[in-house]
């Protein structure tokens, strides 16, 4: 199992199309992945889940990835943070 | 007779039988399944979202048809919930981890879904759990093929005896409303909650069905069968009226009918004083779909387009491309006419997540320009996807709350800034956007002279102008009566920019709610100003009041406000001279 922190860039946090965007990416690998914010823990194969989380911009979340491919999944998700969800050129 | 009041969301009057729309949900019971059963109530749940998702295609395309392309926003999140294979996954883990029917499954998902939900501070999200439970209803409705279940307001009315109803509810789903509101038998709409910006709220206002949402207890006082009376002029339901008031609601729907009319024809008039002084009445919009119509209430333009909404609505995303596109259509919806683009105005509002952190006092704080220029990334986005969308050369771009000759120097180096990138990237359109800013803050009447060197337009607000110079807070029900636009401080300060603008040879737009009322608007006319932008359901009536003047007489009557030294004065003077020039000028049509 591996961790990463990873901070908010986007400007709008995980709402509903950057959870759709995030958990169709997180649905492409085999391991399971987590967010955890706060206490809660959520599937990042969820929308709904991810929705939940009601996280903003400048929060840091923690993704948790447990299998084959999670390097290759903490490393994708990581990215889409990065890339501010392709939201702001 | 009992009268409640609410807000009146949507213009007009209307009487009819009431159909009360109780929402009792239906029982889903726990009803055990054999392992051998779990198959097949897979089966039955994928079928019903197969189903669910068709319908809202169907409600998405009704929406179009009546909306335009931009209607998406209202079932946008229910369509992507739908599509979601991990809450598919869940509601399956259920029925075959606990052994039941997938209704027992689907309630059991949605509560705790609705208990995450309801501890979410922040609006905007928890807004989003409507949409779930709406969703899951539509499910389960789906699941026992029940069209009562599916949507209990809608097909309520579908069943409702003989001709058209006026709906009472507590509250409508977002979908629900779509559907309804296309429904030819609603006459009109009551709502207990709801406000002036819900899904609900706009719909009806599109549409043209008045409503009158926030009543807070009407389900309580109305019947299924009452005879009920929406008057949204004052904002009235009138439950049971007696034989008198009744006459008395018929004669105000007979006349706001002609009114109605009337408003066709106006909204074709030249916009000319009876001397033939040229004015330019244009729309305040919110809402991208919104410039799909106000031409048909005859503005001659978009003087302001407020873009919070794209920002603030359900958090959803506003990438440049995206609002490119949004402005591009607007702009070209409302062409060759102006769109004026005023660039978000947050920080203010205590839901805003533009809002940094606590402030003491946000009106004096890190708001509009100021919030931008510390954090100007946002801001940037916004202004290239506003350039860009300038193709066809209409388009105006507004800054809200500026204050001094610096804000406006930030402002043009991060345009310049963008315009560079643009043009490096082959994007830029080669037509120059103007640039106006608002004039909202005292100082900023003081300094005309010197903005006007480095802008191209002003554009009143002056409901905040008012706020600014006499400190009152008008939804602060205390002071609000000393909110007036009549007050000789708040006059004297509207000839100085009438006359500093002119001097400085700029143009200027007074864009606040004054803009659209009678008596106010006939003063600035009268004051000189020529460029009015209001709520598009204003414009007729300011253009009938407008049409019927001499601006010369007008002028006059105007010239003499200096000699009060009292709002009450003012106000009484204006409306006193007025009514003797032009008997029942100001009079409403529709009372």
């Amino acid at each position: 199992m591996i961790e990463k922190k990873q901070q908010i860039f986007n400007k709008l946090g995980l709402h509903a199309r950057a959870a759709a965007k995030l958990s169709h990416l997180a649905n492409m690998f085999s391991a399971d992945i987590y967010l955890i914010y706060n206490e809660d823990k959520v599937n990042a194969k969820s929308l709904l889940g991810i929705l939940t989380l009601a996280a903003s911009v400048g929060n840091e979340i923690m993704l948790q990835a447990a299998g084959a491919d999670e390097q290759e999944a903490i490393r994708a998700i990581g990215d889409l943070f990065d890339r501010k969800f392709d939201e702001e050129i | 007779m009992v009268r409640i009041k609410g807000k009146a969301v949507s213009p007009g009057i209307a009487m009819g039988r009431a159909l009360l729309h109780s929402y009792t949900r239906e029982e889903v019971a726990a009803v055990p399944i054999s392992p051998k059963a779990v198959e097949r109530e897979i089966w039955r749940l994928e079928n019903a979202v197969k189903k669910s998702r068709a319908q809202l295609k169907k409600i998405h395309r009704g929406l179009q048809k009546i909306m335009g392309k931009d209607a998406a926003f209202i079932i946008e999140t229910q369509h992507m919930l739908l599509t979601d294979s991990h809450l598919l996954d869940e509601i399956k883990g259920a029925i075959s981890g606990k052994l039941v029917k997938a209704e027992w499954a689907i309630q059991t998902v949605e509560r705790k879904y609705q208990e995450l939900f309801r501890t979410i501070p922040d609006l905007a999200f928890k807004a989003k759990g409507n949409d779930v439970s709406d969703v899951l209803d539509r499910l389960i409705a789906n699941l026992r093929r029940s069209p009562a279940r599916l949507s209990p307001a809608v097909s309520g009315a579908a069943a409702a005896p003989g001709g058209q109803f006026i709906l009472v509810a507590d509250d409508i789903s977002p979908s629900e409303a779509a559907t309804l509101m296309s429904n030819k038998r609603l006459l009109g709409l009551v709502l207990n909650k709801g406000g002036e910006t819900s899904h609900t709220a706009i719909l009806a206002r599109t549409l043209g069905i008045p409503a009158i949402l926030d009543t807070g207890n009407a389900t309580a006082l109305i019947a299924s069968g009452d005879t009920v009376a929406l008057d949204s002029v004052s904002g009235e339901v009138i439950v049971q009226p007696t034989p008198d008031a009744a006459l008395e609601i018929g004669r105000k729907i007979e006349q706001f009918g002609q009114y109605k009319e009337q408003l066709k024809i106006l909204s074709q008039l030249p916009e000319l004083t009876r001397d033939r002084h040229q004015f330019h009445l244009y729309a305040n919009i919110e809402l991208p779909f919104e410039s799909e119509v106000v031409q048909s209430y005859g503005a001659k333009g978009i003087g302001l387009f407020r873009t919070e909404f794209l920002y603030l609505d359900s958090k959803m995303s506003i990438s440049e491309e995206e609002q490119h596109l949004i402005y591009k259509k607007i702009a070209q919806n409302i062409y060759p006419h102006p769109l004026v683009i005023r660039t978000y105005d947050l920080g203010r509002d205590k839901s805003d997540p533009g809002r940094p952190r606590q402030e003491d006092n946000p009106s004096l704080g890190l708001m509009a320009v100021r919030l931008f220029l510390k954090d100007r990334e946002p801001f940037k986005v916004q202004i290239k996807a506003i350039l860009r969308a300038n193709t066809s050369g209409n388009i105006r771009i507004l800054f809200p709350m500026v204050t001094e000759i610096e804000e406006v120097r930030a402002i043009r180096e991060i345009m310049a800034e963008a315009k560079k990138e643009l043009q490096r990237a082959g994007a830029y359109p080669r037509k120059d956007v103007k640039v106006g800013i608002m004039l909202e803050i005292p100082a900023a009447v003081r300094l005309i002279r010197h903005l006007g060197d480095n802008v191209d337009f002003f554009s009143v607000g002056s409901n905040d102008l008012i706020q600014y110079l006499l400190a009152v807070d008008r939804n602060n029900t205390d002071v609000a009566h000393l909110f007036s636009p009549f007050h000789p401080a708040f006059v004297h300060i509207l000839k100085e920019i009438r006359s500093e603008v002119a001097r400085a040879g700029k143009e200027v737009t007074v864009c606040g709610e004054m803009a659209g009322q009678r008596l106010p608007a006939l003063m600035l006319l009268g004051l000189g100003f020529t460029n009015f932008s209001m709520n598009a359901l204003a414009i007729a009536e300011i253009k009938r009041v407008f049409t019927r003047i001499d601006f010369v007489r007008l002028r006059r009557i105007v010239s003499h406000l200096e000699r009060f030294g009292s709002r009450t004065e003012i106000e009484g003077f204006l409306r006193t001279e007025l009514e003797k020039a032009y008997p029942g000028l100001l009079q409403s049509p529709s009372s």
